[in-house]
């Protein structure tokens, strides 16, 4: 579906299928996101958008299909609970250069904003700790959240927690990051706070996948708009063309259920 | 009240072994209930099954009859008299030892699974998702989460296992109840000594609670009230 070679791609996703019981919930979608590139994922709800998102790190098990991350596919094996890794050492190495966002932060409440950025780079990566301190207090400066550091998430609106959330990822220094309604679980008010922060990171060129139902948002930072529409690509493009011309009807009237 | 402070040695005495006892018992417990729970956990059936018969077995039947198999059973079997380990098992203390320790742990396992089952789903895929392998999750994440939920109720357990101890005496071991039972014997001052006895017990959990409630709130920091909000915040 995009116009570059699959070989070039940061992440590639091919022919995913996904089955909960007997509801197909991805039903053949691929997809493959440059350096660069700015996907966002929009649809309603139970059109697949996280499922997507989740199977691409194997969070959830996908049916069949293909993931393929820096030039690398992931060796997967057939079981009755769906594909599994076959290499748990690829799998970890994969994870830890795709940084995952969640809707409800997850952030480790035991561990101050400092202790759960520092912690995957020290443990996973086996960065010094003198190291991951410095690179997590400019973090903590690039979310704005320098004077919370030694606060725990408990104590965090959701806003700032979902900022801190977002420095933990990047803290792996991942080449993909993939956003799963990282504002969903916002009050209104703190939304905007979140946004703008991603804003920043698409505006240094990073790789990201954003499921969203924020369409203003995605219409302004994304290079590229997916809607989904019952386990299916129904649109693909730019977002000029699908929030202005989009080709499929369904996708028209989302968005014009969505944009007003 | 003469006697009581003469013989307050001897019960002082007992009561270091009360806490010997309760405290080695504690200290295998933990070792026998961590690989327990996560066992337990597992989403591997064969990996429940030992566990859950370990539990089973010395949670639904009573401490005493633990004791007592582990300490007169385990003489009738020539191949245990002439192992190497029957220089340990031959004695008293040990017995009391192993079998509080066998029962603790299965109590604490159990708990510690419910703190293991507590752990929000997320909590964990966000582990996963930085590419933590098991192990280092179970060790940085699970059992730090799972500790600090499982703590009053283990808190709960130390008491028992304190208490519990009290049991060891009938396996001819003078711990503080063993210690007031021959005195008494000897003096027929039951009242005064068994409720020498109690008092040291109560002395004991009292100073066992605080220590627990000092590790709860050291633990538990992230769920105290906010600290101040620094005035130059955003």
């Amino acid at each position: 579906m995009n116009e570059t070679n699959a070989s070039d791609a940061a992440l590639e996703v091919i022919g995913l299928h996904k089955r909960f019981g007997n509801i197909d919930v991805l039903k053949g979608v691929s997809l493959s996101a440059h350096t660069g590139n700015v996907i966002s994922i929009i649809g309603s709800s139970g059109s697949g958008k996280s499922t997507l998102l989740r199977c691409v790190n194997l969070l959830e098990s996908p049916n069949e299909g293909r993931i393929r991350f820096d030039g690398e596919e992931l060796q997967l094996k057939a079981t009755p609970a769906g594909l599994v890794t076959s290499n748990a050492k690829q799998l970890q190495r994969l994870r830890a250069g795709v940084g995952f966002v969640f809707q409800s932060f997850n952030l480790w409440p035991h561990m101050t904003i400092l202790e759960n950025i520092i912690e995957a780079p020290i443990h996973v990566k086996g960065v010094p700790r003198r190291d991951a301190v410095a690179s997590a207090e400019a973090l903590l400066a690039k979310v704005g959240l320098s004077e919370r550091r030694d606060f725990y998430p408990n104590h965090l609106s959701g806003g700032q927690q979902q900022r801190a959330a977002i420095a933990r990822c990047l803290a792996m220094e991942p080449k993909v990051l993939l956003f799963d309604e990282p504002t969903s679980a916002l009050d209104p008010e703190l939304v905007s706070e979140v946004l703008q922060v991603i804003r920043s990171l698409a505006e240094e060129g990073r790789t990201m996948l954003i499921v969203t139902h924020e369409m203003r948002f995605a219409r302004e930072v994304s290079s590229h708009i997916m809607f989904l529409h019952q386990g299916q690509v129904e649109e693909f493009g730019p977002p000029s063309q699908v929030f202005t011309a989009p080709k499929s009807e369904r996708c028209r009237q989302f968005l014009e259920n969505h944009l007003n | 009240m003469e006697d009581i402070i003469e013989r307050l040695p001897e019960m002082l005495i007992g009561a270091v072994t009360t806490v010997e006892l309760t405290l080695l018992a504690l200290a295998f417990g933990i070792c026998l209930a961590v690989p327990a729970a996560l066992a337990r956990t597992s989403r591997r059936w064969w990996m429940r099954v030992v566990p859950y018969a370990y539990i089973f077995v010395f949670r639904g039947s009573p401490l005493l009859v633990q004791m007592f198999l582990l300490y007169y059973g385990l003489s009738q079997f020539e191949w245990i008299r002439s192992s190497t380990l029957w220089p340990i098992l031959k004695q008293p203390y040990w017995c009391a030892v192993i079998a509080f320790a066998l029962n603790t742990g299965a109590y604490t396992a159990e708990i510690l699974r419910g703190g293991i089952q507590s752990i929000p789903k997320g909590e964990i895929e966000a582990a996963r998702a930085c590419g933590m392998s098991p192990g280092l999750m179970m060790r940085r994440i699970v059992l730090p989460r799972a500790f600090r939920i499982a703590w009053p109720a283990y808190g709960n357990e130390v008491i028992f296992m304190l208490k519990g101890s009290a049991l060891a005496s009938t396996i001819t071991l003078l711990d503080i109840t063993g210690m007031a039972r021959s005195i008494i014997a000897e003096n027929y001052l039951s009242l005064e000594f068994f409720g020498l006895a109690g008092v040291l017990y109560l002395l004991i959990s009292w100073v066992f609670m605080r220590i627990l409630k000092i590790v709860e709130v050291h633990l538990s920091a992230h769920l105290a009230p906010a600290p101040q909000v620094p005035a130059t915040s955003e």
